[in-house]
């Protein structure tokens, strides 16, 4: 029996080895952003601070990258959720949106911080310090909402 | 004795203050709200016809309700009214409304290429 599990290890610590072999793309960071929602009208400081820590890794271009982000399989599952995110929504390229969907996205924000759906849970339990107070989810949606007026004061 | 006394006089005392406590759940009316952009006479007929149903604040329909209520669009600010049209026009390129099961019971219920123009016309801002 000792044998037996003594096989299983070594398989699976085979199988982890090559794993690390298969060509996987983190998605690249990039330092300079001069498109970013923080050089809009529309930052706020406290918003700032609350969409850092808990949106910046997967919605935009400044993702910070643990250790076992480099590690497959976890590697695997990172790369495909900011390559998502990004394209769902990216800070990093808000001055790059036209001001109808920055309105579509602001509005999608809301509803999915009030629903709880972002962050997304199986990031904020590795990341708990992005798992969002009350008081800060209430925060964001009154920035979107707020944001959302003054934008559409912009159009027309 | 005493005891049961002063626990009596302390609830009483305890269900008048709530009495005179002042009504917080009076439902406040939604404000129609005028610089919202109003919607057309010809898109609202075939929204009434082919979108209302699941569309609407009455709605049985949890997930239909929860992405787009036309009752709640009527009376909404600018910049939701303009985020939710966005939205819309979005949906209407993809020609992923109404949704293809729901077509599969209902195959009348699919947009005509004219009601579709109609409503993209006024959801994108682009003449037909």
């Amino acid at each position: 029996m000792s044998k037996f599990w003594k096989y299983v290890g070594i398989g699976l610590l085979i199988v982890l080895i090559a794993i690390q072999l298969v060509p996987n793309e983190l998605p690249a960071i990039e330092p300079e952003n001069p498109a970013d929602i923080h050089e809009s009208p529309w930052m706020e400081e406290e918003i700032s601070v609350v969409i850092k820590k808990a949106c910046y890794d997967c919605h935009s271009n400044q993702t910070k990258y643990p250790w076992y982000s480099h590690v497959a399989p976890f590697s695997w599952l990172v790369a495909k959720d900011i390559r998502e995110g990004r394209e769902e929504l990216n800070f990093s390229e808000w001055g790059n949106y036209d001001p109808l969907d920055q309105l579509a996205i602001l509005d999608d924000i809301y509803g999915e911080v009030e629903e709880e759906e972002m962050p997304l849970p199986i990031y904020t339990w590795v990341h708990w310090d992005a798992n969002l107070e009350d008081s800060e989810r209430q925060a964001l949606m009154e920035w979107a909402e707020r944001t959302m007026d003054e934008i559409a004061e912009t159009i027309e | 004795m005493k005891k049961l006394f002063l626990f009596s006089a302390f609830g009483f005392a305890l269900i008048i203050f709530l009495q005179a406590m002042p009504k917080t759940d009076t439902p406040i009316q939604p404000e129609l709200n005028d610089e919202a952009p109003a919607i057309p006479e010809d898109v609202m007929a075939v929204v009434q016809q082919k979108c209302y149903g699941c569309h609407n604040a009455e709605s049985k329909n949890e997930k239909g309700k929860e992405k787009l209520d036309w009752d709640e669009l009527e009376s909404a600010k600018k910049g939701k009214a303009l985020a939710t049209m966005k939205k819309i026009t979005e949906v209407l390129e993809g020609d992923e409304m109404p949704p293809e099961k729901f077509l599969e019971r209902k195959p009348e219920g699919k947009l005509t290429d004219e009601e579709k123009a109609t409503l993209l016309a006024w959801s994108s801002g682009k003449k037909k």
